[in-house]
Parts: structure tokens; sequence; C-alpha cells
């Protein structure tokens, strides 16, 4: 840590991190079960996904502040963890930096001893550390508060701080534990671009975890969507959103209809796949280079259905159905349908009015029905 | 970036000072009670050591003195229940309602600890012995016959008990109500509910986990109890097992078997309740999240709030004032009478005791042996804590648990232990004052420990995690973030280890030697052969001179911590 | 010798000059030979003074109360000021089996010890603990005050004891007259004694015992005596009112509370009054030898003997040949004093006395 040049926090070489079948277990029960994944460098990845489902745990792993079980870490082509080398850095020495979600300020020091630790453990000569305390705070709109005492900052000005803490001493990557999710939802808004723009500024090599979906897909590069412990996806934004590989995906990064059907071979044109619901339906589809399995299923975005009072024009994927309930949620509306033998959700923004027990139309544009992983 | 090595397994200095920590702490703890089972086992001749005959023996003999056991339990009982009501009654008052001068009457809850069961006893003694106790007398000048109160019984020990351990109930259980949502009181009330019932249907039922646990510990504690039955109980053949095992081992010729076979039973019973008690409580999560510390909501008690304060000031009266008092006001006397003649008065006791050299050094010994077991011990326990509850070390449990041993040994009975295991060892320490350091120092790792992990686990992990993501060492966030953060509760600690090693008795009156006399022990073993109005000066010179030393470490530290944090 | 009774051992000594006077005086010869006592203060020693200084500390062992114990280091260290003094008081059975277990562990932390029954001294002799030391102040003694062979121990003093009643509970014609007395019902939960530890106690027990038998001792067991370690509490309660009447009235605490204004009497019951001789001797390996002889003489001398005669703390009745009278006037052979004469039988009893007090006491 002693040989890091004088460099201001806007030139920094970002490293790139691979995460190899990392399993951590506790006792009986598996946290973490063979994760593995790579992060090139300045990008931005997300461990997303619901409580409990091991993002957490990976992090402070990759940090140094859990022990795996098996598995191997690199970063920057180093080994920081290997159970076949039986290498453990620890986690003062891996040259990560973190913000963690209860920000974790030091309430008996000033702001400016608290940015300036890193950097004073690293014993930078004075004038140095001045300089890119002053630098960092100023990165996070708070150079006004250098010598006010940490217990005194409200939650937001605590969590900017901990920013500048993290990056005051230029770490090649920074690790973000659910900074946001103790603020309110406007500043958690506001703060998420702010995060994005330094994160691009800096070019440093991010992990972010959160369960929050609107914050993974608009602030990451890549996102890895995990359940009980088991990577289930990984990918850019859009291509987890447009394409989800199953159930769990599909409706956890955004609401999804499911939709199961029997392969009718014979209506496969153009590239599209075609299912036969039980009652019936045809479904015209695209199935993804993904082989149909014995249960062939699609996923239709509750947004990607159409409403209309009138027959839309169409001869594919257009269905009569019946208005169940209507909910209004402000910016869309979400419709149940009762569509064959089950229900459909439709989330729309249109505005008409819309009576319950009405008889309506549905349409969905094949590209948006996305066949999932089979079984 | 640091270079990969392969290690294994990592040994780092944490790792070593980690084990030296567990090696010192099984030593202290764990060798005198194997002493300790050793003579218990000896049924061969008792003067030949090591043992020549091993066997259950004493055991058996100790069947004849089951009265013994059984007055114990019994006292301890009565002395439990009574701990227990004013522990709770004054928690619930001075949690729950809005009695005046709340804040006042808090703080002096905590007065009895540090006024202590022997001032209570011999106070209390001196109030209520059947003749020529105070109260009895002015009973008895008021017209009445007889004795209206008969403190030296098995009630007045259990009396005496309770009205000190009451302090320590009530803190246990004041800290289980502090922490009860008061939303769950406020639904009963708005339905209508009285505030008896909603105290009877609702609080109790939520804080009777709580309550129990206390009561558990205040039972061991109880059982383990020697000062108050050996002021009160001695000298009416009233024997509990501590101060029954005292005289087998003071006389000629001692029963040093049987003495430890009584101990080891005693033991086995403190074992076992510690242990439920433990379980009871370690199924609770200590930390507490930032903003989300409940503010009890206090009900308005009207015209009761007075009835109220009178209750716990009364408490305090009884604890506290009266004891203090009556021995001032017998100090003061040549013998002490309610209704001295204005001949009586004289200051003679504590011009005797001031200048008798034996107190002025077991004064001085006590407070050096204050300083060192506190500032040791702090360091020692601050350590341990953060080896058990924050590093990864493996076998840290183990650790926390031999720690936490000593609590489940009555004082008396490890002291016994450490009398035999260190006459053996070749050091020169028996009879000096450095074996009463170490004894000390054993004795109160629970206590240190119970208060460094009360604020360590309140201390939010992440605080020491960030710190070590910046890059700290061990070392360097140990001095720059755990200790800082840790001090009121280190403070806290060091208070706790002086007062609780200058007022310390049991373990004292075995290990003293002619070179390390210590204060308390000085003053039973002067209630026991000099006058008590003597005694009555000593006591409060030793009480005056303790709350003086406590004053001074508490003005420094607030200096130190003033101006500029760290 | 083991199979002496009383006179015969006064017989055994004077007849048996030839061998413990041939050894007294050869060693006396020989220590002579060594070097002649050295004259201090107004007493003569055999110790070497300039050692003395050098150790410069002194460690005693008492079983008196604490008041007692420091006023005797106290004497002597005022006299002696170079020497600073320590001890531990302890009653004699407590303190007796420290001293053993001590030993027993290797520890030497005493100088002299003092006991005020014959049971552990001379149990202590035989297991060698005393140092063989004789005092040039020993001519003085009559030799059955001193051990046998001499050189272990002393009689430094005798305390006997009579009865003692609070004069403001117990009115005249209650008051008992004898030991016989003390078995009224009346005295029941009123009466106090000392604990089995106490060298005295054990010597009424078995003085009383020759008397009356054992019938006596559980006719008082049904009393429920209280017991305490010393004179001091014994007094105390009574002046207190605490206590109407105590088995062990020492005479000497009965003077000492009689000149604090207590209002309590002391009755010397015709059939005699038992007592115990207090016993002080130098221990062997003692880490500072001949300061530990410096006080043997010190004890012996004339001026040790009139200080532990006036003492307020102390008030022994001395058994040198030309010491005064007490501090009341009165002299030792006024007195009708009940002493074992049988050590053997005596020595023997011990356990039995200790099985039926603890039983007594309730333990």
């Amino acid at each position: 840590m002693d040989s890091q040049p004088t460099t201001s926090p806007l030139t920094l070489k970002a490293e790139p991190i691979e995460v190899e079948d990392l399993r951590i277990q506790y006792g009986p029960v598996i946290a973490v079960r063979d994760v593995s994944f790579a992060v090139r460098p300045g990008e931005q990845l997300t461990l997303l996904g619901p409580s409990g489902c091991g993002k957490t745990t990976t992090l402070r792993a990759l940090a140094g502040l859990e022990r795996p079980s098996s598995g191997t870490i690199r970063v920057g082509g180093h080994v920081v963890y290997s159970s076949a080398q039986r290498i453990d850095i620890p986690a003062e020495k891996r040259g990560l930096s973190m913000v963690f979600q209860s920000y974790a300020i030091w309430p008996h020091m000033t702001v400016f001893d608290n940015v300036a630790y890193g950097l004073r453990v690293r014993k930078r000569p004075r004038a140095e550390i001045e300089t890119r305390v002053q630098e960092a705070l100023d990165l996070v709109q708070m150079g006004a508060y250098a010598a006010r005492r940490a217990s005194q900052l409200s939650g937001g000005q605590q969590q900017r701080v901990a920013l500048a803490r993290a990056c005051a001493f230029s770490p090649q990557v920074l690790l973000f534990d659910e900074p946001l999710s103790n603020l309110d939802a406007k500043l958690r808004a506001d703060m998420r671009i702010e995060l994005r723009e330094l994160q691009h500024r800096l070019g440093v090599t991010s992990v972010y975890v959160t369960h929050d979906l609107e914050e993974a897909l608009a602030m990451s590069d890549r996102i890895v969507v995990m359940r009980d412990g088991v990577v289930e996806q990984a990918g850019t934004p859009t291509e987890i959103y447009a394409r989800p590989r199953n159930a769990f995906v599909a409706d956890f990064v955004g609401s999804s209809n499911l939709v199961q059907g029997r392969l009718r071979p014979d209506l496969a044109r153009g590239g599209l796949i075609a299912l036969e619901t039980a009652s019936g339906e045809i479904v015209l589809g695209d199935p993804c280079g993904r082989t149909p399995g014995a249960t062939p299923t699609f996923s239709i975005r509750t947004v990607h259905l159409q409403f209309s009072a009138q027959r839309p024009a169409g001869e594919v994927n257009v269905w009569p159905v019946r208005v169940h309930r209507c909910v209004f949620q402000g910016d869309f509306t979400q419709i149940h349908v009762a569509w064959g033998d089950r229900d459909l959700v439709i989330r729309s923004a249109a505005l008409e009015p819309i009576a319950e027990g009405q008889a309506a139309w549905i349409s969905a544009d094949p590209a948006r029905c996305v066949l999932l992983e089979g079984e | 970036m640091a270079i990969a090595r392969p290690s294994l397994p990592r040994i780092s200095a944490q790792t070593i000072a980690g084990m030296a920590l567990a090696a010192i702490v099984g030593v202290l703890v764990l060798y005198p009670i194997f002493f300790l089972l050793q003579a218990a086992l000896d049924v061969g001749d008792p003067d030949v050591r090591p043992p020549t005959a091993y066997g259950l023996g004493n055991f058996v003999a100790m069947g004849h003195y089951a009265g013994i056991l059984g007055n114990t339990v019994a006292v301890s009982l009565a002395a439990t229940v009574m701990a227990i009501v004013f522990g709770f009654v004054t928690a619930w008052i001075l949690s729950r309602t809005d009695v005046p001068f709340r804040r006042t009457l808090e703080q002096l809850m905590a007065v009895p600890y540090y006024v202590t069961p022997l001032l209570g006893a011999f106070a209390w003694s001196m109030l209520g012995a059947p003749e020529s106790g105070f109260i009895n007398q002015v009973w008895r000048a008021m017209g009445g016959h007889g004795a209206l109160i008969d403190m030296v019984t098995p009630f007045g020990i259990a009396w005496v008990m309770a009205l000190f351990e009451g302090s320590v109930a009530f803190f246990m259980i004041g800290a289980v109500m502090k922490s009860m949502d008061p939303s769950l009181e406020e639904a009963s009330q708005v339905i209508g509910a009285s505030r008896l019932r909603t105290m009877l249907r609702v609080t109790l039922p939520l804080v009777a986990p709580g309550v129990l646990g206390a009561t558990i510990y205040v039972f061991a504690e109880m059982l383990g109890s020697f000062t108050a039955a050996l002021v009160l109980g001695l000298p009416n053949r009233f024997y509990v097992v501590t101060t029954a095992i005292y005289q087998l081992v003071s006389q000629y010729p001692p029963r040093l078997p049987l003495a430890a076979a009584m101990g080891v039973s005693l033991f086995a019973i403190m074992f076992v309740m510690m242990f439920f008690y433990r379980r009871l409580v370690t199924s609770r999560s200590f930390v507490t999240v930032t903003g989300k510390a409940f503010r009890p909501r206090r009900m308005d008690m009207g015209g009761w709030r007075w009835v109220l304060f009178g209750i716990c000031a009364f408490y305090v009266l009884l604890s506290v004032v009266l004891p203090l008092v009556t021995l001032v006001y017998a100090s003061l006397q040549q013998i002490a009478v309610a209704f001295p003649t204005a001949a009586n008065w004289t200051l003679a006791n504590y011009r005797g005791a001031l200048t008798m050299n034996a107190v002025r050094s077991a004064l001085t010994n006590s407070l050096l042996l204050g300083i060192a077991t506190a500032t040791i011990g702090t360091a020692l326990m601050g350590m341990l804590c953060w080896i058990v509850y924050r590093s990864r070390l493996p076998g840290r449990g183990i650790i926390e648990y031999v720690a936490m041993f000593p609590q489940a040994v009555p004082r008396l009975v490890f002291a016994f232990g450490m009398m035999w295991a260190w006459l053996v060892i070749p050091l020169p320490i028996y009879g000096t004052i450095w074996i009463l350091l170490i004894a000390y120092l054993t004795v109160f790792l629970p206590l240190g420990m119970r208060t460094v992990s009360g604020v360590m686990l309140q201390l939010d992990k992440t605080l020491e995690e960030s710190a070590q993501m910046c890059g700290a060492s061990w070392i360097y966030r140990l001095r720059t973030v755990t200790m800082p953060l840790l001090r009121p509760g280190l403070v806290a600690c060091w208070l706790l280890l002086f007062i609780a090693s200058v007022r310390e008795l049991g373990a004292s009156i075995l290990l003293m030697g002619p070179h390390s006399k210590v204060i308390t022990p000085a003053i039973v073993e002067s209630w026991f052969a000099t006058s008590s109005e003597l005694t009555a000066a000593m006591a409060l010179i030793q009480t005056v001179v303790v709350a003086a030393a406590m004053a001074i470490f508490v003005m420094l530290t607030r200096q130190a911590a003033g101006p500029g944090g760290d | 010798m083991s199979n002496a009774t009383g006179p015969t051992r006064r017989h055994v000594l004077r007849a048996g000059a030839a061998i413990g006077g041939a050894t007294l005086a050869s060693r006396t010869v020989w220590a002579q030979a060594k070097a002649p006592p050295t004259k201090v203060l107004d007493f003569e020693t055999n110790a070497d003074m300039a050692k003395v200084e050098q150790e410069g500390q002194f460690v005693f062992y008492c079983h008196e109360n604490e008041a007692g114990t420091a006023a005797i280091v106290d004497a002597f260290t005022k006299d002696f000021p170079k020497i600073q003094g320590s001890y531990v008081r302890a009653q004699t059975g407590a303190l007796y089996s420290k001293v053993l277990a001590e030993r027993s562990a290797g520890r030497y932390d005493v100088d002299v010890i003092q006991l005020s029954d014959l049971s552990p001294a001379i149990d202590f002799q035989k297991k060698g603990g005393y140092e063989i030391y004789q005092s040039p102040e020993a001519h003085a003694y009559q030799a059955k005050y001193l051990s046998d062979p001499p050189g272990a121990y002393f009689w430094t003093g005798v305390d006997f004891t009579g009865i003692c009643y609070s004069k403001s509970r117990v009115p005249e014609a209650d008051a008992p007259k004898n030991w016989k007395d003390l078995l009224d019902p009346r005295w029941r939960g009123a009466m106090s004694c000392k604990i089995a530890a106490s060298g005295l106690q054990f010597v009424q027990w078995y003085e009383l015992r020759k008397l009356y038998g054992d019938a006596y001792w559980t006719a008082f067991a049904k009393q429920l005596p209280h017991a305490f370690d010393s004179r001091v509490q014994l007094m105390d309660r009574l002046a207190r009112g605490d206590d109407k009447v105590t088995a062990v009235g020492e005479y000497a605490a009965f003077v000492l509370y009689q000149k604090k204004g207590a209002d309590i009497a002391f009755v010397a019951p015709p059939d005699g009054l038992p007592a115990t001789p207090l016993l002080v001797g130098a221990v062997n390996k003692a880490p500072h030898p001949e300061t530990a002889k410096l006080f043997i003489d010190w004890a012996m001398s004339l001026r040790g003997q009139k200080f532990y005669q006036d003492n307020m703390n102390l008030i022994y009745a001395s058994v040198r040949d030309d010491a005064p009278p007490m501090i009341t006037g009165a002299r030792l052979s006024e007195f009708k004093l009940l002493t074992p004469t049988n050590l053997n039988d005596y020595l023997a009893s011990h356990d039995e006395f200790n099985k039926v007090w603890g039983a007594m006491l309730g333990l």
C-alpha cells in the first residue's frame, strides 16, 4: 500500500476482478454456491437479488471480510483468495475500498479525519493528505464540512462522506454494499445518478450490491442476478430485462406473465416458435436461441401487452379478454384480465377509462414473447 | 498490492495474541478448579499431598450436612424473591411511569452496589439485633416489649442480601423494560384496560423472559453469597454452604476434603443455573441499530406518582441511607446505643482506625491492588472481548465459555482451589499481594467481560470493518477506532473492577498473608475481634477513600476525553 | 516419656537431669562456647544483634485478637526501632492449620508463633517445627513452664476463665455461682462461648469434663450457646446486652471491659477456673532467625513479661519467677486454676473435642 504513486483521484488504474466457483458455507447452510463472475476494468457490476440471496456475503468475501469455503478470487490478476493454494490475504491488504450500508462513519472523528484515515494508514505526507481529502470532499459536494464533527451529519451527508473516504486513497476497486437503501426515495434517485457519474469520472472498477431493481438497471454495466446463493443470470441490463433466462429472473426484473404451453412446431415461422396454451390460445414468440424443453414457457412483460377496447389490427398474438380488475398506480394502470382459463396482468399507460367486466382485446409483439430456458 | 504467498495456516499477530490470551485465561480459571476437584475426591490421609486415594466418600459425608444445603437454598430463594420484587417494582416505576425525579432516582439505584453488602450487614446487625439493635431499643423506649425485628436470623440474611442484590436485579430488568416496544402497552391502554391490568397482562408477559433470566442469575449469586451469612449467620450457628466451607477450612484440624466437596457441589448447582441463564440470554441480539431505540412512553399515574416516588425513595433509604447513617452514628460512640449519653460520644474510634498500622497498610494495599486489578483487568478483558466477539480465531467460543466459568464458582471456593494450586508452584507468590491480584483478575473475568462485551456488541461491526477496508492493520484499528469508541465502556469496566476488588471478601479472606492484608477482610476480622464501633469507623473510612479514588478517576478520564477527541 | 503422667513428669524432669539436664547443660555450654549473651536494653539475648539489624524484619503469628497482636508487635518494634514488624492473627486452631499448610508446601514465612493451647504446641514440637533455642532468660522460669525438652517454647503467660454476666440483664439473685449453674434453662439462647479453634475453650471442655463428666457438656449443648472467635466479642455482647452470660469469661477480658465502663460482673467458680498457657516459640527455618531469637529473649525477660501483664489488650498472668502482681494486684496463685496434667490424654482427646464442639455448633 505504501507503493502507491501520488495520483489524484481523477486518474486511476482500474483493476479487473475474477471470481471463480466461490462457495461460502456456514455449517450446514450454503450461503453462496459456486458463484463465478468477472468484472472488467472500469466497469460496474451489480449483484442483484432478494434478501438472503447471498449477494452481500459474496461482496464481503470479495472484500476479505468473510472467509469462503472454497473458490478463487483474483483482483488485478493477483490471487487474493484461493482455497486450492491456501491463500487468503487479509482485507486490509487487498487494496479494495468499500462503502457500507450503514455508512460506518466514525462519530468520534471529524469529517476530515474520517476521509483522511485511509491516507494516514498509508503514511502519506500531510500536504498530500490535505489536498486529496479536499478533492475527495469536493467530489461529493461536502467540501465545506471538513471540520464538522461526523456525529452531527444527516444520513445523506454521512453517505457522501463515506463515499469520499472510500475514494480518497485512490483504490482500484470500489465495493458498494447497498449504500442507498437507508435514504429516502427522492434522495436515492438523485444519488443514483451522482454515483454513476462519479464512477464514470473516476473510471474505477465497481462491484455494487442492491435489491433495488431500478438502481441496478440504471447504474450497472453488467448485472448478476442471484437467488439462494446461486447465479440465475448474468448480462447487461438490457439483456437481462429483454431476455430473462428463467421464471425467477423474468418476474424479479420487472413484472412478467409466464405463459406455458405445448409446442406447436407446425405453426412455427420466421424464426419464431408457437405454443398452444391449455385453453387453446396460440402464442408466437422468440426462442432467443434456446431449445424448448418439456414445459416450454414464454415470458411476456406486463408492459409489453397492448390493451385496447377495439380489436387491434394484426393476425398474430391477438386475443379477446374480459377485464377482471383495474388498479390505478399513477404512472401506469395495472389491468387484470381473464384470458382463456387464467389471468393475465397488463401495465398500461393508457388513460381511457376501463370498466370491470368490460370485454377488450390484448395483443403482444412476438419479439417480446421470450422463451425461457427449458427444463 | 501484497504479493500472495501460500501460508498454512495464517499465523498472524492476531492469532498469536489470541492464543496467548486463551492460554492465560485457561490457566487462571481451570487450574484452581482442577485442584478443587482433586481435593474433593481425596479420601486418603488429608495431610498428605498429592492425595493417596480417590473416591466419592466426601460427597457421601456431605449428606450429614444436608441441613446446611437446605439453609442455603431456603435463604437464597427468599433473598431472590425479595430482590426480584424490589428490582421489578423499581424498574417498572422508573422506566414505565412518570415518577418525579426519575433521573436522580435512577442514579441512586446504583449506590447500593457501591455501599456493599458488608456495610449493609454490619449496619442492619446494629439496627436489628434483638437486644442491642437500635430499632429494638427505640421500640422498647416507645413502650414495646421484646424485639420488633430480629436481623440476626436467616430472614435477616436474606433481607440484607436482597437489598443489595436488588439493585443488580433493577438494572437487568430495567434493561429489558427499556428495550420493549411501548406501542404494545399503548394498544392495551387504547382498548381501555386500566394501568394495573396493562402491567399485569401486557408488560409482565413481555418482560417475563428477561425477568426469568434475571431471577436465575440473582439466585445463582445468592447461592454463592458469603458476606451477609458471615456477619449475621455465623454467631447464631446458622450456616450456609459458603460459611460452612470457611469454618471447615479455618478450624484445626481443617477438614479440607469435606470443604472441597461442598464447594464442588455448590459449584455444580451454580453451573447448571448459569447454563440455563445463558441459554435464555444468548437468543437475543444486542446490536442497537442507530436511530431505532425505543422511546418508552410513560404512563401517567396521576396522584400515584408521589406514592411511587416514595416507594423508590424508601428502597434507597433502606439500602443506602439508613446503613450509612447507622454506621456513622455507631462509629462516633464508645459503646453504641440508640440513646447515647453525652459522655458516650467520641472520636477515638476514628483515631484508632486511622492510626492502626494494619488499617493503613490494608487500605494502601487495597487501593494499589484495586488500581492494578482495574487497569490490568480492563486491558485483559478488552482484548479478550475483542478476540471472542470480533476476531475469527477458531475456538473463541471456548474462550468465552472458560472466561465466564468463574461466575458459577463462589469466590470463596475458587480461592480455596487457588490456595492449593499456588501453594505447590515454586513461584513465591503465595501469601503475597500477587496471588490476590491473580485471584481478583480471575474471579472478575465474568464481570469485566460482561461490561466490555455489552459495549462492544453495541458497537456496529462495520465501524471496524470500514477501517479495515481503508487498509488499517489490526493494531491500528484497535488504537484509532475500537478503543476510542469503547472508551465509555472501558471506563465503566475500570470503575466496576476497582470497586469489586476493594470490596472483595470471599477470596481475600483465604488468601491474605501477613504482608498482604486488604481492607475488607480486615474490616470483617475487626468485626469479629474488636468492637463494632471501631469496625464501623473502619468501614466508613474505607467507603470514603474508595469514593474519593473513584471521583478522581472519573475526573481524570473526563479530562483526557475532553480536549479534542482522537 | 510418652507414657508419663503429670506428677511423674516433674519427677522425670528433676530426676532425669542426667539426661535432660545434661543435654540442657551441654547445650548451654556449647552455646556459651559460641558467644556469651549480649546485654540489650535491660535483658540478655543470645541473638546476633548485627544480624538482627541486617534482617530488619519480624513476622509474628499469634492467636490474640487484632488489638492484642498489634500491641505485642508494636511494643517489640518500639524497643527495637530498626525492626519492621508484621503479623498474622487467627484463632489458635486456624493459625496452626495455616502454618502447617504453608510448611507442607515449602513456605517458611514465620519467625515466632504464639499459641493458646498446649496441644498444637506439642504437636508442632513433635513435627520439629520449633527452633530449639536456649534463651539466657530461661533461668527465671521453672522447668514446668518450659517445653520438654526446653528450648522449643515457653509459657509467656496464663489465661484463665471464670463466668461473666451482664449486670443489667441478670439480677443478683439469678446470677450463676458455679459452672453447673450455667445449665439452668434460663440461660438458653442467651449464653456465649468460644469456637472450637480456641485453646482456652478446649481446656475448659477438658477440665469440666473431668469434673462433671460428659453429661455436663451434653446439657450445655442444649443451651444453644453462641460461639465467637475472641474475648472482645463475648464481652461486647455482654456489655450491650445481647447475651446474659458467657461461659468463657476471661479474667483479662473482664478487667479490660470493667475499665471501659461495661456493666458486667466476674464470677470465680469455687470448682476451679480452667486455664491455658500462652505458648511462644521461635519457628524452625524462619526467614529472620536472629530476630526470632531476640523476640524470645524479649518476651521472656522481665521487660517483656511486664508488658504482657500490663497491656490492657492482653493482661496475661506471668509465670516468671520474679514477675510482679497482675494489673489488678492479684496474683496467679490466688486463683484455683485447672490445667491439664495428663498431657497425652489431653492431646488424644482433641479430636473428640472437635467433634463434640462442632456438633454443638451445628457443623
